[in-house]
């Protein structure tokens, strides 16, 4: 029998990867994880499924004349991004509820904060784990239909003329998915059910919606529209893409809301994610 | 005497209005080093203090000459084994050691060798590709070990490690932690059962209240441990013929039962285990399935020197 010492380590003399790049094993690994999963695959299909009936809408505007009431407009680009906050909030609750608070309930914090890993590496992994499907139902098909009108098109005509639009989309996506992932990482440390999470992002967001929809009822005026979640990112899209906003509230107020929301989750995550709850 | 591996300079850890750690300063020289102490001595605060995962609340922590705080970086040289269960149940132990040792550098490929080689440093490559789950309390913690070797540190931090396993386990987890320690690795091991420390190392730091007591060879320990009653409870497929078997041992003192175990009060700890181990491995009484011993023996030898 080969002695016990005789049976244990080699040293290890491969390349590590540089410190500081530990995320992107958590956010890898957290998307291979989503992507195993059947029916992820066809949320992702149903969030695709806009991208593709506008395809068709720009190919048609592009080469039948007389269908110019298909052809894109910046308000195009506006009312895709509304329509996919169903599918952002889907993608949202579906892969960030279990994030953090997946890895609370069976105690794996301790051990991954034992290893080479900060905790800004672990919330960024986290984070980029939720951003990537985000984006990938946001400004991935919206930046793929402004490139498809220039494709059917065979012009840089519409592009020229709202030469805005592409910084636009992308601002846009950033700040909708930013909210939206920090929100709810915030969220999920706080529980270790990735259940209860969920339904604690979709009250948040929902009832927030509820509540401005009251007050705007009783008031008939939309100048309280900063209480909701959406209504919030409404309003700063609707400046980002230089139309008219929908509410009366000032816009900057919006902007100061998202960011104070954006601080807040992370003050939160800063104090919850830790290898050792500290309670006292 | 050479550098420690950790070194504590008058370290103190509050909770609050709790106090974990009470002006700690103790240097951990290499080798295997027990920590023995009873549930709530401070144990696991030091061993936390230790894996960075605290900020003492005074004091300096530094291990292998480094801070430890807000260093990741010296963390590639750490290994530890926390006392909870930390898994994904729906996870393979592969699966799980290679994830964990991703986050220590390693390549895709070479972190799935690197998980092979330590699941079967500890006895688990059999079951590599069974699902945590279905893991057994003392797989679950050679999978814990596994992870905790699979990046080949200088440093090993177990705590206790040895909790809940079935005499089997036991002995080949601590031919591990001794085999480790004959490798050149510094191992820091807490226990609250000074039979399983002994059986590890003769070094032993006493902690108890939040402070070291005592450090070093201390074999005058031994003595005041035999003179005081020891309980273990052993859970097993038939705790009555286990009883019946060990009546007949003389440093047995009293017997209950438990549901689905036999709880034993015995004089002579080391001829215990010793028989006990003798008979789990032997099968002929059937299956040992877990073997703990609570700390009720070990605060009574705390009082004794605290007085």
């Amino acid at each position: 029998m080969t002695p016990i010492h005789d049976q244990s380590y080699r040293r290890y003399a491969g390349v590590r990867q540089e410190p500081g790049a530990a995320w992107l094993v958590i956010a890898a690994t957290g998307i291979r994880t989503v992507l195993t999963k059947k029916f992820f695959w066809l949320v992702l299909l149903a969030a695709w499924g806009q991208f593709f009936v506008r395809a068709v809408m720009f190919y048609l505007s592009a080469n039948f004349s007389n269908l110019d009431l298909l052809a894109p407009s910046v308000e195009t680009f506006r009312q895709f991004f509304e329509i996919q906050e169903i599918f952002v909030l889907f993608v949202t609750v579906y892969v960030g509820s279990g994030l953090i608070a997946n890895d609370r309930r069976s105690n794996a914090l301790q051990i991954y904060l034992s290893k080479p890993l900060t905790r800004a590496e672990y919330v960024a992994g986290k984070l980029g784990t939720l951003l990537f499907f985000l984006l990938l139902v946001t400004l991935a098909p919206a930046l793929m239909l402004l490139f498809l009108e220039m494709m059917f098109s065979a012009s840089l005509a519409f592009v020229g003329a709202n030469l805005f639009l592409l910084p636009a989309i992308t601002l846009y996506a950033l700040v909708e998915v930013l909210l939206s992932g920090f929100t709810m990482l915030a969220l999920s440390s706080l529980s270790t059910s990735a259940r209860y999470t969920a339904m604690l992002y979709a009250g948040v967001v929902l009832f927030t919606a509820a509540v401005f929809g009251i007050v705007n009822g009783i008031t008939n005026s939309s100048s309280l529209a900063w209480l909701s979640f959406r209504a919030n990112l409404d309003q700063i899209g609707d400046v980002i893409f230089r139309l008219q906003p929908r509410f009366e509230s000032p816009w900057l107020l919006s902007v100061v809301v998202v960011a104070l929301l954006i601080g807040l989750s992370v003050f939160v995550l800063e104090r919850r994610v830790r290898g050792v709850e500290v309670v006292t | 005497m050479s550098v420690p591996v950790v070194a504590a300079e008058g370290v103190s850890k509050w909770y609050g209005q709790v106090i974990g750690l009470n002006d700690i300063t103790v240097d951990v020289q290499p080798g295997v080093t027990g920590l023995l102490g009873p549930n709530g001595a401070g144990k696991s605060t030091f061993l936390k203090l230790i894996t960075g995962q605290l900020k003492p609340s005074q004091g300096t922590v530094r291990v292998l000459g480094e801070p430890i705080w807000g260093n990741p970086a010296l963390y590639h040289r750490l290994g530890f084994c926390p006392d909870q269960d930390s898994f994904y149940e729906r996870m393979t132990g592969q699966q799980w050691v290679t994830a964990l040792v991703r986050l220590n550098g390693l390549s895709e490929t070479d972190a799935v060798e690197a998980a092979r080689r330590a699941l079967d440093t500890v006895g688990l490559l059999d079951a590599a590709d069974k699902k945590i789950g279905a893991y057994s309390k003392g797989m679950r913690q050679r999978v814990k070990l596994a992870q905790a070797v699979v990046h080949d540190p200088d440093v090993l931090v177990l705590d206790e490690p040895l909790a809940g396993m079935d005499p089997i386990a036991r002995r080949k987890v601590i031919r591990l932690i001794k085999g480790w320690g004959r490798e050149g690795k510094s191992v820091l091991v807490s226990s609250h059962i000074l039979h399983e420390i002994e059986s590890m190392t003769s070094t032993i730091l006493l902690i108890n209240n939040g402070r070291i007591l005592a450090e070093g060879n201390i074999h005058q320990i031994r003595d005041l441990i035999d003179e005081h009653p020891h309980t273990v409870r052993i859970q097993a497929d038939d705790p009555r013929r286990l009883a019946h078997a060990f009546i007949e041992h003389d440093g047995v003192r009293s017997l209950t039962f438990e549901k689905g175990a036999v709880v034993v009060e015995t004089g002579k700890p080391d001829a215990f285990y010793g028989r006990l181990t003798q008979i789990a491995a032997s099968g002929e009484l059937g299956e040992v399935h877990e073997v703990s011993s609570p700390d009720d023996n070990l605060q009574a030898v705390f009082e004794y020197l605290v007085k």
